[in-house]
């Protein structure tokens, strides 16, 4: 704590290093500083992570191998009440977690984020799921792992103050879903979160609480017109940047930022948090060209969960791309592993990435554990796909330090060069969690099951020789057995997914006659 | 006699890929301090192996199984020649090379996955027959398709395929015929096995728990002359005796310069006996597998850390423990992870799954490196009276068979 100087202007300084708004372009460079950490260059990114963690990688590789200045954390994901304490309410343990002098903030230490993380926390996911019940005055819908929950301003606030992110965004008041607000409903969420921005800075005391703790406060852009909110705008602006309460902006869709800044120049010095959630490299380009700073990207973690390898540059490779198979001349954005294409690859997934993946593995070993389903795989990915994003921005500031014209040039190749989406992914994904979504009616599942029932033909002639019945009861109990045990705790599957042919052909094993079998 | 029984230099033997040195031996029990040398390097034993069944260990890089101090690690033969199977295997040079692994590799030979867990196989003397559970096709897996198969895996130990039968099958007929076969078929492996100056083939010992009969076919395995031998076919639901009796049966039968692997053993308590009953190296899923589920082996026994005791536990997983995630957090390379933490993400996270297979390898491997030190301080027995009364703190429940089988070689437990 005698790390945070009290006498500083803001909790979080942020300098911007180079902005011009020319060709339509708010795109700019700057610097988020904050006291006892390393300085984030930005454009850059921070990593999503689900119940305090990013997905797939444990606090030791975070450190070694990921760049991430920041991670993203929810507090729905902290303060579920455990299902078997029923009538009783508990405190989170989250909240009884010890501080080191290492990590002095209870959301580090509780989740073991390395130092060098900085933290943001919001009350939700992103993206979140939506609630059933909408918000009210008060509260807000939170999903946890066990359930719906109301978590009201005044938890939310304590929790802030408890936790000691070193970024904390204020509660906003959000319809969540497909279904545009009605301008009535977003008329609503301004009040609502204009409301709530009141409490927070009562309840939180910039002088008392927010500055000597280090939090600093994102404050909410709303996903609705400007001119629903320009009041709510206007207040942060006049009100809260010159008494210097906010140190940056989260914004929730990037659009609403060029009207807002031609209406309040205040606001223009703040940084720029986007939780729109782009999910393509593409769509970062164009919040960048609208002046956004700072991404959280939960697209990283899904990419690498459905087998792909992220495999794009910024600015693209010079030249015309090859023509493809398919008759097009893009680029792909990434590489789908569980292609038999990768079964023998000896090659990194870039030659140019220097990402511990792809220094001391190659394609080959990540598509066996993809199809072994062996969770290092998605290890291996992350890592990987991180470090991609990483030098995504490294070159997106070294373009734009070179000036806007040669910056919008490369976006205008990089958009023509590379497809839209990322591929697909045919491999089975990792098992979701009820915490991380819900189902919703009619939906397909995400991977196929894995034990289905023999064709007909099959059965009859495996019956005529003589062991169906023991056969079937077998396989019945291990389809059982692999069910009951699906997830971590899965056994390794036993049963070939080949057929005879192929397990034969592979030396596995070699094909016998069927009367053969009878003998013994 | 108290001092340490220092071994000469003389005490080592060689075979081509292998060479073995006795460093200590403890002067009660028959526990021996060894380093074996293999072709990815030397390897301290006693040790515990962790099974990184299909070329990878549930979830840790390399890199992180190599920060637990690992030297050797198991691939299954059985499931690394469904997946990626043997082309891929010949076409990227062999698991070290899939798996990003500079240390050494031992692979069993596929038998028993394919007897215990296919229970349509049966066995007959070319090999093990069954129907393809994909469209009922019978096949036959021969000794020969294993060594070929775990040739081109390139494992530095590899294992013969035996005829296994569970220990506790009362046909005695049955378990001779295994026990013959298995030594019939060691021939065979030895003959398909194309590379054995950079690839051990380990022998194993079968017979079920009729002690003449593993003493008939140590005997006929010793003669073949392998560079290492394993005691196999048990771990299968016998009687903790019956495990000891034939353990201890086989080590006194076996030559003193090869190393002694009994399979598929990985309870910390069985470790321990082993050891002090003069075995070398084991290997089981069960550390890896149980992290899986959220518990934490320790020193103080099992931890199920799912259970909502630990959710507000912001303890070190093990106290005293110098894993990355329990070392103390100023400690270089420390995660300050906290059995809370684990709650918190336990069935939830895979990374709780990482965490406590983390842990576990290291606690198996950090018991035998201990055992090991205490062999060379000759304070084995003593090692063995700490390691039981941290998990019976009362003095008084050990389990029977192990005071009986550490009695059998000079260690009385109750004895203060």
């Amino acid at each position: 704590m005698t790390n945070e100087s009290c006498d500083k202007p803001a909790v979080m300084a942020f300098e911007v290093l180079k902005a011009a708004i020319i060709d339509g372009s708010a795109a700019r460079l700057g610097r988020l500083a904050l006291a006892g950490r390393r300085s984030i260059e930005t454009p850059n990114y921070f990593a999503a992570t689900s119940r305090g963690v990013v997905p797939h990688m444990t606090p030791d590789n975070v450190n070694k191998h990921l760049q991430a200045g920041g991670a993203y954390m929810a507090l729905e994901d902290f303060i579920e009440q455990p299902q078997q304490v029923v009538g009783t309410v508990r405190s989170p343990p989250i909240y009884n977690a010890p501080t080191t002098e290492l990590r002095p903030r209870k959301l580090h230490s509780f989740t073991a984020m390395p130092p060098s993380v900085l933290t943001v926390l919001g009350a939700r996911r992103i993206p979140a799921v939506p609630a059933p019940m909408g918000n009210s005055n008060s509260s807000v819908s939170v999903f946890t792992s066990n359930g719906f929950q109301n978590l009201t301003t005044k938890d939310y606030h304590a929790a802030i103050e408890a936790l000691r992110p070193d970024i904390a965004v204020p509660l906003a008041d959000l319809a969540l879903g497909a279904i545009t607000p009605t301008s009535k409903r977003a008329l609503r969420m301004a009040e609502r979160t204009d409301e709530w921005l009141k409490a927070y800075f009562t309840d939180l005391n910039t002088d008392s609480v927010l500055r000597p703790h280090g939090i600093a406060t994102f404050a909410p852009v709303l996903p609705i017109a400007y001119s629903i909110q320009w009041e709510y705008l206007e207040r942060l602006s006049e009100d809260l940047v010159p008494a210097n309460q906010i140190s940056g902006l989260a914004v929730y869709d990037p659009d609403v930022v060029p009207d807002m800044l031609n209406g309040y120049t205040n606001l223009t010095p703040l940084a720029r948090l986007s939780l729109a959630t782009p999910s393509t490299p593409q769509q970062i380009l164009r919040q960048v060209s609208l002046g956004l700073d700072i991404f959280v990207l939960p697209f990283i973690n899904a990419v690498s969960d459905s087998g792909i390898a992220m495999t794009f540059t910024f600015p693209p490779p010079p030249g015309e791309p090859p023509l493809r198979e398919d008759g097009t001349r893009t680029l792909p954005l990434g590489i789908d592993l569980s292609t038999p294409a990768y079964k023998t690859s000896l090659a990194p997934f870039s030659p140019s990435c220097t990402c511990y993946t792809c220094t001391k593995h190659h394609a080959a070993y990540v598509h066996h554990l993809l199809s072994a389903r062996e969770m290092l795989g998605w290890t291996l990915l992350q890592t990987h796909n991180h470090a991609v994003m990483t030098s995504f921005f490294t070159s997106l500031r070294a373009t734009l330090a070179e000036g806007q014209a040669s910056f919008n040039d490369a976006i205008r190749r990089f958009t023509r060069v590379y497809d839209t989406e990322f591929p697909a992914g045919t491999g089975e994904r990792p098992r979701a969690r009820g915490y991380q979504f819900k189902t919703e009616h009619g939906a397909k599942k995400m991977n196929t099951k894995p034990w289905k029932k023999w064709d007909d033909e099959k059965i009859a002639a495996v019956r005529k020789a003589g062991i169906a019945a023991k056969l079937e009861k077998k396989l019945a109990k291990e389809a059982q057995l692999a069910n009951g045990l699906e997830g971590n705790g899965v056994e390794t599957p036993l049963v070939p997914e080949d057929d005879a042919d192929e397990l034969d052909h592979r030396g596995f094993a070699k094909i016998v006659s069927l009367d053969d079998t009878k003998d013994k | 006699m108290w001092a340490a029984r220092r071994m000469a230099s003389a005490m080592s033997a060689s075979s081509a890929a292998l060479t073995f040195e006795l460093v200590a031996k403890c002067s009660t029990t028959r526990a021996r301090a060894s380093i074996m040398t293999l072709p990815h390097g030397p390897v301290n034993l006693p040790m515990f192996m962790p099974v990184a069944t299909q070329a990878s260990l549930k979830g840790l890089t390399p890199e992180q199984l190599e920060d637990t101090e690992c030297k050797l690690c198991l691939n299954n033969t059985y499931h690394l020649g469904l997946k990626p199977g043997q082309e891929v295997l010949d076409a990227v040079g062999g698991a070290h090379k899939l798996q990003g692994w500079d240390h050494n590799i031992l692979t069993d030979s596929g038998g028993f996955q394919m007897v215990s867990l296919l229970k349509l196989a049966n066995v007959t003397e070319e090999g093990v027959r069954f129907l393809s559970p994909h469209d009922g096709t019978p096949m036959l897996l021969t000794p020969e398709h294993s060594i070929s198969l775990q040739n081109s895996i390139g494992s530095d130990i590899m294992m013969q395929l035996d005829d296994v039968l569970v220990t506790t099958s009362p046909d005695k007929a049955r378990m001779r015929e295994a026990m013959e076969r298995s030594i019939r078929w060691l021939d065979r492996c030895i003959a398909a096995h194309k590379n054995p100056d950079r690839q051990n083939l380990f022998c194993i010992i079968q017979g079920g728990l009729d002690l003449d009969m593993r003493r008939e076919c140590c005997r006929g395995m010793v003669a073949r002359d392998t560079p290492g031998i394993a005691i196999g076919g048990l771990s299968g639901g016998e009687a903790k005796d019956d495990f000891c009796r034939v353990v201890g049966t086989c080590t006194q039968l076996l030559p003193e310069l090869k190393p002694r692997y009994v399979m598929g053993i990985g309870y910390p308590e069985d470790l321990v006996v082993s050891v002090a009953l003069g075995a070398d190296m084991f290997d089981c899923v069960w550390p890896t597998r149980t992290a899986r589920f959220g518990n934490a082996v320790t020193k103080f026994g099992m931890l199920n850390l799912r259970r909502d005791v630990y959710a507000a536990d912001f303890g070190p997983i093990e106290e005293g423990c110098g894993c990355p995630c329990c070392r103390p957090a100023d400690q270089e390379g420390s995660m300050g992870i906290t059995r809370a933490f684990v709650h918190h993400n336990a069935a939830k996270e895979t990374v709780a799954a990482h965490l406590l297979t983390m842990h576990n390898v290291w606690y198996q491997l950090h018991l035998m490196s201990g055992a090991r030190e205490a062999i060379i301080a000759d304070r084995f027995p003593a090692f063995v009276k700490e390691f039981f009364g941290r998990l019976y703190p009362d003095g008084q429940s050990y389990p029977s068979w192990a005071v009986d089988a550490l009695r059998g070689v000079g260690i009385d437990l109750i004895q203060t």
